[in-house]
């Protein structure tokens, strides 16, 4: 909301902001971002503008840490991931999906636990991005949101892992959700693309045939 | 066994040997009857022995090297002991010689004057003895008359009994007799007051006495001293004794009567040091001891057990005098130190320190709301979700400065961000709206379970729907439940927790702006109040949504309508007060039954976001997107303390702060996914 008299722009969603003016600020220019949030907020930037544009979303700028720019968008992948949930959360039901399952060959344990688990999907779910948000916050593993240390660069991978799993199950098992989800956020294709760009998951994990835009798929869906 | 075989081998082979050696050395062996098993025996027999002796001394050795080091422990422990004491004697020391350069250029001049004052009204004989010794001695005796008048005013103020004072004055007398001695070097006992024994003060005295100058001019420098100390404790006691209690607790080591002859002197003669040579005179005749004693007084009046120490940097003369200084000097000291003790046990109790950290949110966190008994709070964040956090369950780290605490449960439902939250009254459910306008009803679950749990459906617990925006605003009434709600489409709901038809009553405010917030009016029973970004704030009836007072907000022309928003309005639990935050950086106080402005004072660097009363209505801690959080005491509108916390994304940073209901704890919410808890 621009302050006509002093000319200086608020990037904020005062109280009252009706739904439709959230988020209404002209953008800001990669460079001229100063605070510690940068990345997330130049992240967060450019989905508003446009969330079918992956290549732009996923390009960081030039000057950026990769290991924090990765970070970053796993971070807000986990949070648009919710939406996905929430979404599932009426549908999955323990009864229905009693396994964390996506085509037949696998069946995913859960690893929130001591030992693994074999949730069902829901709490499969729910587990694996309370565990992601815990650990991609946690003060041991990623202290700094500006810095990532070497070692905890490979928990993103296992995050990765764990999380598209959600995608395969929703895509295989919940595939009108899934549909609605992908057509409002596509989250599944960036995700993918994400991945492989930045090999944080082997092509063989990579069951969702998203990429592929007209075929059915390898794997059998089952509804 | 073996033994015994061999044994027995060997008798087998020497038995006919032995046999006849024995028979040849039958006597000598009848009187020592050796035999190898016999031998045996004994040698075993000595061995268990010197086995048992050895395990004895064993453990004596243990015990006397327990016992060493016990006894080595107690030794350092006095010798700490004794250096604190000579610590403290040499602050003492000091402090004695700051006071006496003050109180010598305060006394020098009036010294010679009380000189003369005293004689002629109380013993005129000595008059003519006396004047002259006064006037001959005065130059060279000032500061040390000055100082036993001190000395004895001090004596007199704890109450130093009278006994006491003939006791010591016969034996300073008796010495006095045998011994001249120097004054001057008594003065550093006074100082010396900490932990003085009565043991030894004798030697003091002695040593002391040692010391003196010729007796006459002793006695004559008793008797000056002596009326003009009589003066002084006259004009003392004429004052009242007050026990400094403070001094009494700043000096814990000292005796009782050191102790007392402190802390009355210390108030007094920080009044009085002007005053004492002015005062007129009644005499006391118990004082009359006073001033033989005042020779040794300053040893003798216990005031410098540790005056040996004194004795070598003493050398100033007035050991009065100094005392006075000291004891104002003590009084200051203490006086000060018990004051900021004082204070900073009060700064302590309010001063508040990070604790935990809550983090788990991916995007900023908007609202936070603290359970009313237990140590949980629950969060609502951009991120779409709430979670549950028992601060009892923190994460084990390193750092210990601030504890990380993890979510127990994660309410996922809201499609959007989650802008505002309530809590019951009980603790047993939440609301939380949204950017999608809805109402969520959420079952707490308990605050122990396992984050890693089934799902459990039973928590989500419906939902209000109604609003047609984002809903920013929600408060929750104990005793009506009933909850109060305002949203981006301009309206403002309540809303019965009976599930059956929750929404009770819709208001439309449209004509007064948007809703910013909501908060029932506490102090009255049927009324809300509602900020809006119009910077207008309006009291409404419940029953009837009329407005019933509007607060007056029309204070400045010419600033731009969004700066005028009103971002959290907070009702004071027990006065009429209304508190409203700005997005001008003002804080603004109301009378709610006149509406008219109380009080306005600029609080932030940057536009007050949330606002929050502690239960008692003490208090008051408002955030702000300049980083930083404040308390307020709210009688006095001070700042007690700022809290700079959470970290900016893009121009937000603090959104909401809590109290908790029943335990020291507030909370702040951040833009940079994190919740802060401080005790």
């Amino acid at each position: 909301m621009k302050m006509a008299d002093q000319n200086v722009v608020l990037r904020r969603n005062r109280p009252g902001t009706k739904a439709e003016n959230f988020y209404r600020w002209c953008d800001e220019a990669y460079e001229e971002m100063d605070s510690t949030l940068v990345v997330q907020q130049y992240i967060q930037q450019t989905i508003r503008l446009d969330h079918n544009n992956i290549d732009t979303i996923l390009n960081a700028p030039e000057t950026q840490d990769e290991g924090v720019w990765k970070y970053e968008h796993l971070r807000q992948f986990c949070m648009e991931l919710n939406g996905l949930a929430v979404r599932l959360q009426g549908e999955c039901q323990p009864s229905t999906c009693t396994q964390m399952t996506a085509t037949e060959q696998w069946i995913f344990l859960c690893a929130a636990h001591k030992t693994p688990k074999e949730c069902p999907a829901i709490d499969y779910t729910r587990h694996t991005l309370d565990g992601a948000a815990c650990l991609l916050n946690s003060n041991k593993y990623f202290p700094s949101r500006v810095s990532i240390k070497e070692s905890s660069v490979a928990k993103l991978g296992s995050v990765c892992r764990r999380v598209y799993r959600i995608f395969s199950h929703a895509y295989f098992h919940h595939r009108q959700i899934f549909d609605e989800f992908e057509s409002e956020t596509t989250l599944c294709r960036r995700f993918t693309v994400f991945v492989t760009k930045y090999n944080l998951m082997s092509r063989d994990n990579l069951i969702v045939p998203i990429l592929e835009d007209e075929s059915a798929g390898q794997g059998e869906s089952e509804a | 066994m073996d033994e015994a075989s061999s044994q027995n081998q060997l008798g087998g082979s020497a038995n006919p040997a032995g046999v006849a050696n024995r028979q040849n050395l039958e006597e000598p062996s009848q009187r020592i009857q050796y035999s190898i098993p016999g031998i045996l025996h004994f040698i075993q027999h000595e061995w268990a022995r010197f086995e048992m002796e050895r395990s004895q001394w064993e453990l004596e050795r243990a015990e006397l090297q327990a016992k060493i080091a016990f006894l080595n422990g107690e030794r350092k422990g006095q010798e700490n002991l004794k250096n604190d004491l000579v610590r403290r004697i040499k602050m003492l020391e000091y402090a004695l010689k700051q006071e006496r350069a003050k109180y010598h250029k305060l006394k020098y001049g009036t010294d010679l004057v009380q000189g003369d004052m005293n004689p002629p009204v109380e013993e005129g004989g000595e008059e003519g003895r006396v004047d002259p010794d006064a006037i001959l001695s005065t130059n060279t005796n000032v500061s040390w008359k000055q100082s036993r008048h001190l000395l004895r005013q001090y004596l007199q103020e704890i109450g130093y009994t009278d006994t006491i004072i003939d006791l010591r004055s016969n034996r300073v007398r008796s010495l006095l007799g045998i011994d001249g001695g120097g004054n001057e070097e008594n003065h550093n006992s006074t100082p010396a007051m900490n932990g003085s024994d009565t043991t030894k003060r004798q030697p003091d005295a002695n040593r002391w006495n040692v010391t003196k100058k010729t007796p006459s001019c002793l006695e004559a420098q008793i008797q000056d001293a002596e009326r003009a100390v009589i003066d002084n404790f006259e004009f003392l006691r004429s004052e009242g004794m007050e026990m400094d209690d403070d001094d009494d607790e700043e000096e814990p080591e000292e005796e009782e009567d050191v102790h007392r002859l402190k802390s009355p002197k210390v108030p007094k003669v920080a009044l009085d040091v002007d005053d004492v040579d002015g005062e007129s005179v009644d005499l006391d005749p118990d004082f009359r001891f006073l001033p033989d004693v005042e020779d040794t007084s300053p040893g003798v009046l216990g005031f410098g057990p540790g005056s040996r120490r004194v004795y070598g940097p003493g050398g100033e003369e007035d050991a009065l005098e100094g005392l006075g200084e000291l004891a104002q000097l003590t009084v200051t000291n203490e006086a000060d130190a018990t004051y900021d003790i004082s204070s900073t046990k009060e700064n302590f109790r309010k001063t508040w320190t990070a604790k935990y950290t809550l983090r788990s949110h991916f995007d900023g966190v908007r609202a936070l709301c603290f359970h009313p008994q237990e140590p949980t709070l629950i969060t609502a964040s951009e991120d779409a979700t709430l979670k549950l956090w028992n601060l009892q369950k923190t994460v084990p780290a390193k750092k210990s400065a601030s504890l990380d605490v993890e979510p127990v449960y994660t309410f996922r439902g809201h499609l959007g961000s989650v802008l505002c939250l309530a809590m019951s009254g009980d603790g047993d459910k939440c609301y939380s709206g949204g950017i999608d306008g809805t109402i969520r009803i959420w079952n707490i679950p308990s605050s122990n379970i396992d984050p890693y749990d089934s799902y459990d459906p039973c928590v989500v617990g419906g939902s209000l729907s109604g609003h047609t925006d984002a809903v920013w605003g929600l408060t929750y009434h104990g005793q009506r439940q009933h909850l109060l709600s305002c949203a981006a489409d301009s309206t403002v709901r309540l809303w019965s927790t009976d599930a059956r038809s929750p929404l009770l009553y819709t208001y439309a405010v449209e004509k007064d702006g948007i809703p910013t917030s909501v908060d029932f009016v506490y102090e009255s029973s049927n009324q809300f109040v509602c900020s809006f970004n119009t910077a207008n704030c309006v009291i409404f009836d419940l029953e009837t949504g009329k407005p019933v007072t509007r607060l007056d907000t029309e204070t400045e022309q010419g600033s731009s309508s969004i700066s005028r928003q009103i971002n959290r309005v907070v009702s004071h639990p027990t006065l009429p007060l209304t508190i409203t935050g700005h997005e001008d950086r003002h804080i603004r106080f109301w009378d709610n039954n006149s509406g008219r402005l109380v009080q306005s004072m600029v609080a932030h660097l940057d536009s007050v976001t949330s606002l929050a009363v502690d239960p008692n209505g003490l208090y008051l801690l408002s955030g702000s997107h300049d980083c930083s959080i404040r308390l307020w005491q709210l009688d006095s509108k001070q700042c007690v303390q700022e809290i700079t916390a959470h970290r900016k994304k893009f121009d937000e940073s603090i959104f909401d702060v809590a109290f908790h209901p029943s335990k020291p704890f507030i909370a702040s919410a951040g833009a940079d996914a994190l919740a802060k808890v401080f005790v």
